[in-house]
Order: C-alpha cells, then structure tokens, then sequence
C-alpha cells in the first residue's frame, strides 16, 4: 500500500502552456485534502499527475514505498476522473467486473461494493444508456473497487442527486478512516468542510494554500 | 475486499484486454459488420471497374488487398474510438495491465476482426473472379495468416500515437498505408502468383517478408507502445 505521496517541485508544461510551476505537497494516510482554485488553475493536472497517468515535464512525484515508480504505485490507486473511464458498450457489471480481475480480484468480491454504493438494477444496463448520476456511481464504484490507499476524486458529486452525495460523503469518510490518502477536486467548497479536508489551493497553476495535509480528526 | 489467489501475468493481462474488445465485439458487431460491409463494397465496385474478363487473375489480387486495406484503418479506426469514449484507455493506463500486454491484447483483437474480414472478402472475390478456391484456398489462407498480424501490429501501434489527435483518422491513414505497403505489396504479389499457378513452395520469399514485418512490428508494438502513449 500506499504509505505516503510526496510531490517535489513538480511542473507540467502542455506545448507552451504550463499547467503546473514547482508545485510540492505531501499527502498522508487518513487525510482528505481537497484540491481547490478556479479554472484553469492545474488542479485536473494534479491530480492526473498523482493518479499516474500523466508524467510531471520538472520534478517528482515519490510514492512510498514504491517510489517514482509508476508502474509499481498504480495497483493501489483508485480514480475518479471527470471522465467515467469505463466501456460505454458494456453494462456497469460487466466494467466493474474486467476492472476486478485487472487488479486481480474475484468477480464475487464485487458484492459489497455495489450494496454499498446502492447499484440497482441499473448496473446491469449499458452504460451508454445511464445517466450522468448512474454513470458517476459506476466510476465511484470503479476507482473504490481494489481498496486503493491513495483515492483521488475529481469533481466526485456531478452528476449525483442529495442522496447520492450524502452517500460519497459517507464513503470518503471511511476510506479516511481506514488508512487511504484521499485527495478531492471540489468547486463546492462546503463538501470540504462536511470531509473535515485540508485545502490545497492552486491558481494559474501555482500553490497559494499550505503543502503538508494534516491528519483528520479521530485518526 | 478478496483477492484471487494468482494476480494476472502478462499473459493474463493480455488475455483479459483480448477478451474484453471480443466480448463488446460480439455485443455490438460493429468493427467487422461495418469493415467487413465496406470491403465487400469495395471489391464489388473494383469488379465492376477494372474486371473485362480476360484479366481477372491480375485484377483479383489488387482487389482483395485494396479493399483488406481500407477495411484495416476503418477497423482499427473503431477499435480505438471504443477506447476513447468516456477515457476509456485512460482508465486502462492508469490500471496494474503492462503497456505491452495492453497492445498485444489489442493487437490480437484486430488481427481477429481482419480474419473475419478476410472470410467475407475471399470468397466474394473469389465468386466476382471465378477464381478456384478449391485450387487457391489454402494458399490464401496461408497469405492472409501472414500478413494479417503484420497489418493489425502496425495499425495498433499507430492509431495508439493518433489517440489523442485532431484529424486522427486522416493521420492514420497517411502514416499507415506507407508502412503497410511492403506486406501489402507481398500479399499482392504472392496472391497474383497464386493464381496463375504458383505452388506454395514457390512463394517462400513472399512469406518470409511478411513474417520479418510481423516480427518488426509485433517487437517494436509491444516495447514501444507505453512510450508513443505517454510521449
């Protein structure tokens, strides 16, 4: 597992554009940081940096006890992108079921999950015939289902309805409380404080807020 | 959560990326009814064209593998569209799957689709042609296991570079065709051998030039795929 993030002087540069200027951060277990700033400002970068899928142009990212190595950090992080990064042409199940046995999990093991997150009937339909709520759960469901130490959201409540985001707040909290790093992009600002989050705060791709995410309170 | 008691190998990765463009494949029919319906298109319309009768040997080679060519970057054009609605291969890369076992089970998958191609396209321009699948059948199966795996290995690689393009297909196709020409050009030729009466065993340096371009490309997907993808 993941036991600590460290994120170094870290810059991203698309062509001429910087998205990122010498950002550093520490994540720790049982924190939830929430990634804030107007658009623009390298927050979806960050995260995307954190989640593996995108290299940093200058500095590093260190996932202990793995390291700078992507390849060895990315069984044990979990992603909630603003995309639902599933196969539309197949049902919710059926993703989540390829996603399980790509991190090596029995199909059965899907069970708690979808009681846990509320997936209904709808599951079992393709996805290119959800909604935008639906479709949300099935990511959630997606980025939680291997137990990630290191749960990166962006943007997690579009799309859900009240009782869905009472829901997440409820799953975020636990996932916090068991061990994981959480880290959030959030325009609503009162889902931080519902979480008890640390902020991070990014403008014009540069770091305004404090660098080390404090442990939450009762663990 | 349970853990199975064997994480995948790279073999079980490559399986699993494989199985999975089967299973929507055979949910939605798509890559090989609209290839496949566009092959046959154009081998009809080339029949039509180019075919007097008396040169239905010469023409018939071109043909088929004009038409398997078109239908390759309209094959592989879709498969990667599935990849991309909804990040789709972003949430494969972020995933435990090694970029290599991801390009071999996509690979496989088109190589596969091709096959189905081919079996629509062979025997339609083999009844346009009167050509004697009884005679050449075997013959051409042998040049299409050949150089099939060579056309879906370079046209994966390929269309992984132009995933996040503009004008993806368009910068497919251009860097595409000039690298298929070579097996495409041995495909022609041996076919064209083939029907005017060359034995198998006639045919060999066809074979080997398309098997050295499955190997170059097949090598050259599978330890450079994660770099083209991440730039």
């Amino acid at each position: 597992m993941i036991r600590q993030v460290e994120v170094l002087r870290v810059s991203r540069i698309y062509g001429a554009t910087p998205a990122l200027r010498g950002i550093s951060a520490t994540f720790l277990p049982h924190t939830i940081t929430l990634i804030e700033g107007p658009n623009g400002s390298g927050k979806s970068t960050l995260l995307g940096l954190l989640s593996t899928a995108i290299r940093p142009t200058t500095g590093q990212i260190l996932w202990h006890p793995f390291g700078s190595s992507p390849e060895l950090a990315r069984p044990h992080i979990g992603w909630l992108s603003h995309e639902s990064l599933v196969y539309p042409d197949l049902s919710g199940i059926e993703n989540l079921t390829w996603s399980a046995r790509l991190h090596g999990l029995t199909p059965e093991a899907l069970d708690p999950l979808t009681d846990r997150l509320h997936l209904g009937s709808f599951a079992r339909r393709p996805v290119r015939t959800m909604s935008r709520g639906q479709r949300q759960r099935i990511a959630i469901a997606r980025a939680l289902l291997s137990r990630p130490s290191l749960l990166l959201l962006d943007e997690p409540t579009t799309g859900l309805d009240r009782e869905g985001i009472t829901l997440l707040v409820r799953i975020i909290r636990e996932e916090a409380e068991r061990g994981a790093i959480v880290a959030i992009i959030a325009h609503d600002l009162e889902l931080g404080t519902l979480l008890g989050a640390t902020s991070l705060r990014l403008e014009r791709g540069q770091q305004i807020s404090p660098s080390i995410s404090p442990h939450v309170e009762g663990s | 959560m349970a853990r199975s008691t064997r994480p995948p190998g790279w073999l079980g990765f490559t399986w699993l990326v494989l199985s999975k463009d089967l299973h929507i494949e055979r949910k939605s029919g798509e890559i090989v009814t609209t290839s496949g319906f566009f092959a046959l298109l154009v081998a009809v319309m080339a029949s039509v064209a180019f075919s007097t009768g008396e040169n239905r040997a010469a023409v018939a080679p071109g043909v088929i593998w004009i038409s398997m060519a078109f239908a390759s970057v309209l094959a592989i054009s879709r498969s990667w569209h599935r990849e991309r609605e909804e990040g789709a291969l972003t949430g494969l890369l972020v995933s435990p799957v090694p970029r290599g076992a991801i390009f071999t089970g996509k690979a496989l998958g088109v190589t596969l689709f091709l096959f189905a191609v081919e079996g629509l396209v062979i025997p339609v321009a083999a009844l346009l042609f009167a050509l004697d699948l009884t005679r050449i059948g075997g013959g051409l199966l042998g040049i299409a296991l050949a150089a099939t795996p060579g056309v879906a290995a370079s046209g994966t690689l390929f269309g992984a570079m132009t995933v996040r393009t503009q004008a993806r297909d368009l910068v497919l196709a251009s860097v595409l065709f000039p690298l298929l020409s070579p097996t495409l050009l041995a495909a022609v030729a041996a076919t064209r051998e083939l029907i005017v009466g060359a034995g198998l065993g006639e045919l060999g340096d066809y074979f080997v030039l398309m098997a050295i371009f499955d190997l170059i490309f097949w090598a050259g997907g599978i330890s450079l795929f994660g770099l083209l993808l991440e730039g």
